[in-house]
């Protein structure tokens, strides 16, 4: 029998069971739609997620504490890149600059208009080298100077006050000993472009002061002589050798007091932009194939209820097979009709699913609050799977269709 | 009309020994089903049927007339025997080539007419053409000129439960002739309906069979059965005797 004629006698078969033949479908569109929302879903984060990253973060490596071996995410967990290993860095070939970054705790920051609580800032402010701001977009102002009471504000922090702060404002630190620090602003920035590879890092208030002289976390090196030691460093590298600066970095590490510093079970860590991104997607990719397996699941009970139906169908027509055996059709015929009619339940379930996916999708990128991203080639894949469902759920039903004797079958009813 | 062993053996060594224009014949033909004990539908037999002949096999219920018809058909295979139909061994054909048996060399008319519910008139017709790959303009065409010889051409668009009994069977009829088989098989084809009709029917069966087509008729009533040239006797699932009318 022809393709055409097979076509219409299924879909023939379909329309006789309105009611019936819809609610399958039904289940094959909640299982597609569920899928294609997930996936959807997914691609939307990811897609936030890395348009977040900065771009002129790109030549960034971040220096941290990471447990050994590497599983686990980096960390600033205490002070251990000593001025020696500052130096040492700053040596190796690739590498432009050297940005430290360490903690000074304070408990509040007071300015002619009001005072405000650190606590929200996990009790600190950011202690750093004017280097740091060498990629900074200014609002206002310039970077602070070596050795200078002046302080450089993001502008999330400057509009915590009343009236926000600007440049020539003097306010003062009260400082976890009590002692009270008096500085004026000197700048406010948008972003510094050295603290993270994330653009949302900047939402958050930040006050940036030089670390001469605010900054004095001492460690002992096991010789007996004190060094100065940050718990994080920027390193900005030559554009053109980024990883292979990187790899130079953690040849350094094992010589470094960073090394012999760590709390047991860490090591020194060394990530680029480009590691951060790669690892945040493998994330993104590993919780949307998750979901999505479980969206899968549905589908299964989709591709059931289509199974489920074909059988009812096969036994209900069970006499019209025998008919049409006794007019000539092969077992083939039989087969490929019935086939026909379960991969047709499937095809228009992934038809109705696709835009129900999408909605479903916009729905809840919308209140994952991101931006939603398109998977255009899903559209195929779900045509692609729908029609998998429908002949795979109806294989056996086929088959039994197939087998039919046509005596029983001309008998029946 | 009990007819001896004797009759029978003599009546059937004159039908196989014409086997020259034979386009059925069957050879010790048996079977049976097994059901907690043997149920013998067919006993050992052996018949022929010469090309262009009308023949009724007639008997009581359960006497194995059906098994009969369906086992020339192809719709069935026997236990034990050969069935050979217009040159072809039935028992050495593969699936597909004995429903191709089914869709060209016969044509099967039945008591209970057997048309698909969902079709019209004219795609129940030419349902036996989709099957040969006969393209839909063609058999749809071939399907309404059978209509109309058989008196439906003012019906090609109805679906059977819009039809009477009679209107079916014409239907049927007109569905068996679909691809001009050699054979008409027709198994107690005025049994769903009127006397008149019934009538109806018979007359076109004499007009297929005009047309050199071979019929075999199944029927327990005697009036049916003279319609044929022969009337074959069973009775138990053997043939009790044969009979020229
Ligand atoms: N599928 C079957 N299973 C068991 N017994 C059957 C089957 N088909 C037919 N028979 C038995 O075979 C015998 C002949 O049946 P059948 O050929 O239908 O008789 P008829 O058409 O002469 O009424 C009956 O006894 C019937 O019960
Ligand atoms: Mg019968």
């Amino acid at each position: 029998m022809d393709g055409r004629e097979t076509l219409r006698l299924a879909t023939r078969a379909i329309r006789g069971h309105k009611l019936r033949s819809a609610l399958t479908v039904l289940g094959v569109v909640i299982g597609i739609a569920a899928v294609v929302t997930f996936v959807t879903l997914g691609a939307s984060v990811k897609a936030d997620v890395v348009g977040q990253i900065d771009q002129s973060a790109a030549n960034n490596i971040y220096l941290l504490s990471g447990p050994e071996g590497g599983d686990g995410p980096p960390q600033a967990a205490g002070p251990v890149y000593t001025e020696r290993d500052l130096e040492n860095i700053r040596d190796i070939e690739g590498v432009d600059t050297v940005v430290p970054r360490g903690g000074v705790r304070a408990d509040a920051v007071s300015a002619r208009n009001g005072t405000v609580a650190l606590g929200a800032n996990s009790g600190s402010v950011t202690a750093t080298t004017p280097a740091a701001f060498d990629r900074a977009t200014f609002l206002e102002g310039e970077r602070f100077e070596r050795g200078q009471s002046e302080v450089v504000v993001n502008e999330q922090a400057s509009a915590l006050f009343e009236e926000n702060l600007s440049v020539g404002d003097g306010i003062s630190l009260t400082l976890a000993g009590g002692e009270t620090a008096n500085l004026t602003v000197v700048g406010v920035v948008n972003r510094t472009g050295t603290e993270s590879p994330f653009q949302s890092f900047s939402q958050q208030p930040q006050f940036y002061v030089p670390t001469d002289p605010y900054y004095d976390r001492v460690v002992e090196l096991s010789d007996g002589t004190e060094q100065r030691a940050y718990p994080q460093v920027t390193v900005v590298a030559n554009p053109a050798e980024v990883t292979a600066t990187k790899e130079r970095i953690e040849a350094y590490f094992p010589d470094s007091d960073a090394a012999q510093l760590q709390r047991p079970g860490f090591e020194p860590s060394a990530r680029t932009t480009g590691d951060i991104a790669d690892s945040l997607e493998e994330l993104v990719d590993r919780l949307t194939r998750f979901v999505t397996g479980l969206a899968l699941i549905s589908l299964l009970v989709g591709a059931i209820g289509i199974a489920n139906i074909m059988l009812v169908s096969v036994t209900e027509r069970t006499r019209e097979i025998g008919i049409m055996k006794a007019v000539g059709a092969r077992n083939r015929d039989v087969l490929v009709l019935f086939l026909a009619e379960s991969a047709l339940l499937g095809v228009v379930g992934a038809l109705i699913a696709m835009p129900v996916g999408v909605v479903g999708g916009w729905a809840a990128a919308s209140y994952a609050d991101v931006p939603l991203t398109f998977v255009p080639e899903w559209f195929a894949i779900a045509i692609v799977v729908g029609v998998l469902v429908g002949v795979l759920a109806g294989l056996y039903p086929a088959w039994r269709a197939a087998s039919v004797d046509p005596i029983d079958a001309l008998r029946h009813e | 009309m009990p007819v001896g062993p004797l009759l029978r053996a003599v009546a059937t060594d004159a039908l196989t020994d014409d086997e020259t224009d034979a386009v059925v014949s069957l050879a010790d033909v048996s079977k049976t089903y097994e059901l907690g004990g043997t149920v013998t539908a067919l006993d050992a037999v052996s018949l022929s049927l010469p090309d262009g002949s009308y023949t009724a096999v007639m008997g009581p219920s359960g006497s194995g007339k059906s098994t009969l018809l369906n086992l020339v058909g192809g719709l069935d295979t026997p236990t034990s025997g050969t069935v050979e139909v217009d040159g072809k061994r039935l028992g050495d054909l593969s699936e597909p080539e004995r429903a191709d048996v089914r869709g060209r060399t016969v044509g099967f008319v039945f008591q209970t007419f057997n048309l698909m519910p969902r079709l019209t008139a004219a795609e129940n017709v030419a349902l036996p053409l989709a099957f040969q790959g006969v393209d839909p303009a063609e058999r749809i065409d071939r399907a309404k000129q059978l209509l109309d010889s058989v008196g439906l051409g003012d019906r090609y668009d109805h679906h059977p439960p819009e039809l009477s009994g009679g209107q079916r069977q014409r239907v049927a009829i007109a569905r068996a002739l679909a691809s001009e088989p050699a054979i008409l098989l027709a198994d107690e084809p005025t049994g769903n309906v009127d006397t008149d009709t019934g009538e109806q029917v018979m007359g076109l069966l004499q007009e297929v069979n005009d047309e050199g087509r071979t019929i075999l008729l199944v029927t327990h009533e005697r009036a049916i059965a003279e319609h044929a040239d022969r009337i074959v006797h069973v009775r138990d699932g053997e043939i009790t005797g044969i009979e020229e009318v």
